[in-house]
């Protein structure tokens, strides 16, 4: 699905070249959970940048389902993020003036679904994370561990192939922390492609693979090699 | 993305910032209440002017004194002050003997003080001839208009309007019969006019004071020539073919042959209310003109604001563009907001200037008569049509500035 070779994303601040990364080159299958850490400055949200379609490389090959991104203009590039990407953030990145249907709508009405279809498909998101009883709660007036969730619903809504999760449970207590990659999980299962950012080894390893990076290389992509962590793990 | 989400995304955002959204607009509110207001006023202005050149009577065609040098109004001699003395009564005689011409009236008038008991006035007079009324259009509430007769012999009579009836009378006298001083003569009232409003020509017919030609010109001004005449023509003849045969005739009169040395000039109500309405019209053009300054004005405080929105946006901005939202999306969503506020704030604004032209209506009708309320569809439709495009021209700036954000740097906005 994924498949990236030889990449790489230089910086140009004033004249001084900055390599954020450097031949990086893996592919990802449909269906994988990948993390991708590593310590701050590694290349890691710059990579997830290039791989959500929000940035271009430098140099290096990136093809989506086959198709070379180099050959797609801006506007085809957006389309595809709003059919086949959901975005998962740190800072969850809801409007907290409008309600927990408007929010999870957002994806739908920028792509050609129509206006009475949607209805179903936002219920259907908000329900699969367990915020039915929200649907019409405005979102500055959730916990931060509903608003996460409230984010995958949104991820999800369009049924997207990939979700894209970046720190997810970065501004979360270690409860929400296990609910949001419960859900996230349990999307895998469901067949979803999720490509998790974290500097976090234990929220990494719920992934059945991890791409390790150090100053802009791949320092290492390994399988986890035992049982995932559960949920419970994840309180320790 | 649809028109609909962006102006469902539109409401929210207003009913969000209910305070901050009516201010917003609040320049734009005034700015078309404004040209509303003067729109609407200017042709209530028009239409008020035009109806009294018209109910000075129908078919009706003015000789003034003095030649004018493109003969359009532009400056006779006699507006400017300086007397000429040119028109007789052998033009009034040659006038009535022209087919083409039902009557022909002389005029003079001066002003005096006119005393009735205690109760002293200035007024204009006006020396009339008995088809005077009929001519202009001047019905007597009370009493009747004086005869040829009175003017022949040079009676003492006068017919007087209803505000100074009222002045000098009060309501339980009738004037009629009743004898006035004006300047030294004393005049017996045997009519009063109805009421008719100031007229065309800045004359408050309403208070004037109508005597006999012969002793307005004998008595109380001492002079053999009139100071203009006017014309009935035949409603059978083209005005304009009535206009060159007065003009022939006045010629010969006068025994003119070269056409720029003219010592008249002629004037039909058409010319009047041509010239009249253009002077209107480029008034009410040029105060709604003016008001549009404010719509500017409105126009940059829509841009300020707006501008403000897209900063305060910026991570809404960058979201949008991560779940899909294209450059256009963005240009056109921020577009929608400026022009849905701006149009709002046109339409409060043509109610608002309703309201207060309206208001002006009820206040004006007491003080003129025949004042009408003018709320032009035109105007209506223009000034919503020009709210939008302000709201378009002065949205598109911040709106392509929301449009080309980066979003990963519009995520990362603090």
């Amino acid at each position: 699905m994924i498949e990236v070779s030889n990449l790489e994303k230089t910086y140009n601040d004033d004249g001084n070249e900055t390599a954020a990364l450097q031949d990086i080159s893996f592919k990802i299958e449909k269906g994988e959970f990948v993390s991708i850490i590593g310590p701050s400055g590694s290349g890691k949200s710059t990579l997830l940048h290039i791989l959500s379609f929000l940035d271009r490389p430098t140099a290096g090959r990136y093809a989506f389902f086959g198709k070379s991104i180099d050959d797609m203009t801006d506007i085809e590039l957006a389309r595809v993020r709003n059919k086949e990407m959901g975005f998962v953030f740190q800072s969850f990145n809801l409007l907290s003036r409008i309600s927990v249907y408007e929010n999870v709508e957002i994806p739908l009405i920028y792509s050609d679904i129509a206006i009475s279809q949607r209805k179903k498909m936002v219920e259907d998101a908000v329900r699969s994370v367990g915020l039915e009883e929200k649907l019409y709660t405005e979102a500055g007036k959730l916990s931060g561990g509903q608003k996460q969730r409230v984010a995958i619903a949104r991820a999800l809504v369009n049924n997207p192939n990939v979700i894209f999760a970046d720190e997810p449970t970065g501004n979360l207590d270690s409860k929400s922390g296990a609910q949001v990659m419960d859900i996230l999980d349990n999307l895998n299962d469901k067949g979803h492609t999720i490509i998790l950012v974290t500097h976090e080894t234990y929220t990494a390893e719920f992934a059945n693979r991890i791409i390790r990076l150090k100053d802009g290389l791949v320092e290492s992509d390994a399988p986890v090699g035992k049982v995932r962590r559960s949920k419970g793990e994840f309180f320790k | 993305m649809k028109i609909k989400d962006s102006l469902k995304s539109a409401v929210g955002i207003f009913q969000h910032g209910k305070l901050r959204s009516a201010l917003t607009m609040l320049g734009i509110v005034i700015g078309i209440a404004s040209v509303i207001i003067l729109m609407s006023i200017g042709q209530s202005a028009q239409d008020y002017i035009l109806n009294q050149v018209q109910s000075v009577g129908s078919n009706l065609v003015f000789i003034i004194p003095g030649g004018s040098t493109n003969g359009r109004l532009s400056s006779p001699a006699a507006s400017q002050g300086i007397v000429i003395t040119s028109l007789r009564q052998q033009d009034i005689d040659a006038l009535k003997r022209e087919p083409s011409i039902d009557a022909a009236v002389p005029q003079v008038r001066g002003q005096a003080d006119v005393v009735y008991g205690d109760n002293d006035v200035r007024v204009t007079y006006e020396g009339a001839t008995a088809d005077f009324f009929s001519v202009l259009n001047y019905k007597t509430q009370k009493g009747y208009p004086f005869v040829k007769d009175d003017v022949d012999s040079s009676n003492h009579v006068a017919v007087i309007g209803s505000a100074l009836a009222e002045t000098l009378f009060g309501q339980n006298i009738n004037p009629i019969n009743k004898s006035i001083r004006l300047g030294n003569s004393t005049f017996r009232i045997v009519g009063v006019l109805e009421k008719k409003g100031t007229g065309a020509f800045g004359i408050d017919q309403d208070n004037l004071v109508l005597i006999p030609i012969t002793v307005a010109q004998g008595e109380m001004l001492g002079i053999n020539y009139f100071q203009s005449i006017v014309i009935q023509a035949n409603a059978a003849y083209d005005v304009n073919f009535v206009k060159s045969r007065i003009t022939s005739v006045m010629r010969q009169n006068h025994g003119i042959t070269d056409p720029n040395k003219d010592d008249f000039t002629i004037e039909t109500q058409e010319d009047i209310l041509a010239v009249l309405g253009s002077i209107t019209s480029v008034m009410t053009l040029f105060l709604a003109a003016i008001a549009s300054i404010s719509l500017v004005v409105g126009g940059i405080g829509i841009m300020n604001i707006m501008l403000v929105s897209v900063v305060e946006r910026t991570r809404e901005i960058g979201l949008r563009k991560a779940v899909g939202a294209t450059e256009n999306d963005i240009l056109q969503q921020f577009l929608v907001e400026s022009v849905t506020l701006t149009f709002l704030g046109g339409v409060i604004g043509v109610a608002f200037g309703a309201l207060i032209v309206g208001a002006a209506y009820l206040i004006l009708t007491n003080f003129i008569s025949g004042w009408s309320f003018e709320l032009p569809l035109s105007a209506v439709f223009l000034a919503v049509l020009v709210s939008t495009i302000t709201g378009m021209v002065f949205g598109i700036y911040p709106a392509r500035q929301a449009a080309r954000k980066n979003p990963i740097e519009a995520l990362r906005y603090e």
